[in-house]
């Protein structure tokens, strides 16, 4: 069903790791209806990735991305299949579930 | 330690096992290669051409399985090497890329030879990095070699200002023992339950075959590969980048599939109730129309990548992991159940996919005909060199007819012999990745199989073998014509021959060699044909360029008929249709 998502990524806030998000949809011709991001200081909601990666977050580090997009299941799939390839993505959700650790789960925990 | 940044920049390689660095050096990398001079442990390939670089590290890293390292200076230096890079990101090879930029002040100023090297190449990298600081350069490097070589391998490209390779300023130097990058997780080992339900599968299986791809090459899994095959003894077809992961002298071998496969090859896996696709993609010269796409197939994929999974054809079974960790998972798992395959219902299977050999399967007995009667076959060129070469040389390619008639025809019985360039078909790849393969294996028979159309789009490099004194043997199958396109031309536009001939204007490539210092040797007649390449192959100690006169008007059959064709839909000879 071709309908509107959101997808949510937490990200390394890393010169051109913003870029790389877009740049994918360009090139594999998805479309981006709006996109909102910004910086993560309050990590109490992150925790669970926290010691999931076994790691501590620090001011300024990560990144909260939101982007809307209309697409169906098999390309939305596809989408979130794609962006949990990038090296500076910890964490994507869509409405099928959360890719956290190259591994998916299935919920969204974003 | 301290050390300046450029000495860091080298030391790191150094610390990575680097033999070969490919390059070209210019203005902002002329700290590095000032630092390159100062060492002994790495070789500094001098190419003539950026182009040149990239695939010779291809060639050594598909040859080898060690990523290929390439030295570029900014601007054009950079951009030269773009369609190596994006070569090797298509197939999936691991490389690294460093190329100089301009000073960091200077960035954004359109200053003398700035590119947005990061910009112009992040569609075709797997990542990169722009140097930020001295203190940096040996982590960035340490983390570059990781991700081209783990999961999905592909290409790195890492910038580096020149003002941060100057030879002055110090910085402590310690090349870090480990790399952990919290957000790259690529997947290793398998599931339990999908390597159950795997099993479940190829046990209850009637008319299984495996299609195994260029991921069970980069995956090192050819061993584990043929294990698994012992126990299910199944009919298998390897795609063109998968060549030499399972013998091609095995009785379960169908040859390649796809758009120029064998016949038996496309009809077994159109007939399949069982796909068992290993490291492999799904690429659209494999399906031909994914709705038409093997009707009763029940589908396995094991691969490294989830966006590959069911990407185009929807899997029933998904194995994530990487190819060599889960197969010696379901080969430990098969090997205790192996009572309960039972080999005989295969029987009729096996039988049916002898008959579409025996009807429509490639003739392997071209070469014995010597007549000088009719043209030289360019199928029987290759059968020529199988021969001369006892079958176990490595072979690269470039695009085209030739290339086609190489994979048919030439049998690998090895993993990482067979070199072409099959997800982006670069015309110009051959030559350089034989220099890249002759470096890495000197000892070694390297062959490059080319047309000559790709060969002039990179033959500067001829240069480059005197330099290095690089015996490789280059067999030129000479249509005259970019005779892929040619036959495009023929089946499709009614045989507008449409810019595709280059009348007059070839170089007689024996001259041409000859004057960088090789041997050149030109065959026109069928008679001349066995003597010729195999006087070819007894030269030991010089490059052999044979050029090779053939029929201009030959096809590559089978040919899947498209658009809206299936896997059953081929030609099969210039008007024959399945
Ligand atoms: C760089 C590049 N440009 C264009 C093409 C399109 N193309 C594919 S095959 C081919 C003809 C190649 O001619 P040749 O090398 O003589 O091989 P032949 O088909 O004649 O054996 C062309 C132009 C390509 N693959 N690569
Ligand atoms: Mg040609």
């Amino acid at each position: 069903m071709i309908e509107e998502r959101q997808l949510t990524l937490i990200m390394e806030n890393k010169p051109g790791a913003l870029v790389r998000v877009v740049g994918l949809f360009h090139q594999r011709g998805y479309n981006i209806e709006s996109l909102h991001v910004e910086p993560i200081n309050n990590f109490k909601p992150y925790k669970f990735i926290e010691d999931e990666l076994n790691t501590k977050f620090s001011e300024g580090e990560i990144s909260r991305l939101e982007i809307k997009t209309t697409v169906d299941d098999p390309l939305m799939r596809q989408i979130l299949r794609q962006i949990n390839k990038l090296i500076d993505v910890i964490a994507v959700s869509g409405n099928e579930g959360t890719y956290l650790k190259g591994v998916l789960r299935d919920e969204n925990l974003l | 330690m301290k050390l300046a940044g450029n000495d860091i920049l080298i030391q790191s390689l150094i610390e990575e096992g680097v033999e070969y660095i490919f390059g070209y050096p210019g203005g902002a990398s002329l700290h590095i290669y000032d630092a390159i001079f100062n060492q002994k442990e790495m070789q500094h390939i001098l190419v003539r051409h950026e182009q040149g670089a990239t695939h010779a590290a291809d060639g050594y890293a598909r040859a080898t399985g060690k990523p290929g390292v390439v030295m570029l200076t900014s601007g054009p230096g950079a951009t030269n090497a773009i369609t190596g890079i994006a070569t090797a990101f298509m197939d999936s090879i691991p490389m690294i890329v460093i190329s100089g930029q301009v000073q960091s002040h200077l960035i954004g100023t359109d200053a003398f030879q700035e590119t947005d090297m990061i910009g112009v190449s992040r569609p075709i990298v797997k990542h990169s990095f722009t140097v930020d600081h001295q203190s940096n350069i040996a982590k960035i490097i340490k983390e570059a070699f990781y991700i081209a070589t783990s999961g999905r391998q592909g290409p790195v490209v890492i910038d580096v200002p020149k003002d941060l390779t100057n030879p002055v300023d110090l910085f402590e130097y310690k090349y870090p023992s480990e790399v952990n990058i919290r957000s790259y997780n690529p997947p290793i080992e398998p599931e339990d339950s999908q390597i159950d339900r795997a099993i479940e599968a190829m046990i209850n299986s009637k008319q299984p075959v495996i299609y195994a791809g260029g991921g069970t090459i980069s995956s090192n899994a050819s061993k584990e590969l043929f294990e698994l095959n012992s126990y299910i003894n199944a009919p298998i077809t390897n795609t063109l980048m998968g060549l030499g992961v399972y013998p091609a002298s095995n009785k379960n071998f169908l040859g390649m599939l796809g758009m120029h496969g064998t016949y038996q090859a496309n009809m077994a896996m159109h007939n399949a109730d069982l796909i068992i696709a290993i490291g492999a993609r799904f690429d659209d010269r494999i399906t031909n129309t994914p709705e038409k796409f093997a009707p009763n197939a029940q589908i396995i994929h094991f691969d490294v990548d989830h966006s590959s999974v069911s990407k185009i054809i929807e899997a029933d079974i998904a194995v994530f992991g990487q190819v060599k960790n889960s197969l010696q998972a379901i080969n430990s798992k098969l090997k205790l159940r192996s009572s309960e395959i039972n080999d005989s219902n295969l029987d009729a299977w096996r039988k049916q996919i002898e008959q579409w050999k025996e009807m429509h399967g490639l003739d392997h007995d071209l070469y014995k005909n010597n007549s000088d009667d009719g043209p030289i076959l360019p199928q029987a060129v290759v059968q020529h060199i199988y021969h001369a070469s006892n079958g176990d040389a490595f072979v690269t390619s470039d695009v085209g007819q030739h290339q086609m008639f190489a994979a048919q025809y030439y049998h690998f019985d090895e993993p990482r012999k067979w070199i072409n360039s099959g997800g982006l078909g670069t015309m110009g790849f051959g030559l350089p990745a034989a220099m890249g393969v002759k470096l890495a294996y000197p000892d070694e028979e390297v062959i490059c199989i080319t047309g000559e159309g790709s060969i002039q789009m990179c033959i500067q490099e001829l240069s480059t073998c005197t330099q290095y004194k690089l015996p490789i043997k280059i067999f030129n199958i000479n249509n005259l014509a970019l005779g892929m396109v040619k036959q495009w031309q023929d089946m499709n536009y009614d045989g507008r021959h449409s810019s595709i001939s280059y009348e007059d204007s070839l170089p007689d490539f024996s001259k041409l060699v000859e004057s960088y210092g090789h041997v050149g040797i030109k065959i026109t007649k069928n008679s001349q044909l066995k003597a010729g390449i195999e006087e070819a192959m007894s030269i030991k100690d010089k490059l052999v360029f044979v050029d090779i006169y053939v029929d201009p008007n030959e096809h590559v059959y089978p040919m899947l008929v498209a658009p809206d064709g299936s896997l059953k839909d081929m030609w099969l000879g210039k008007g024959e249709k399945t």
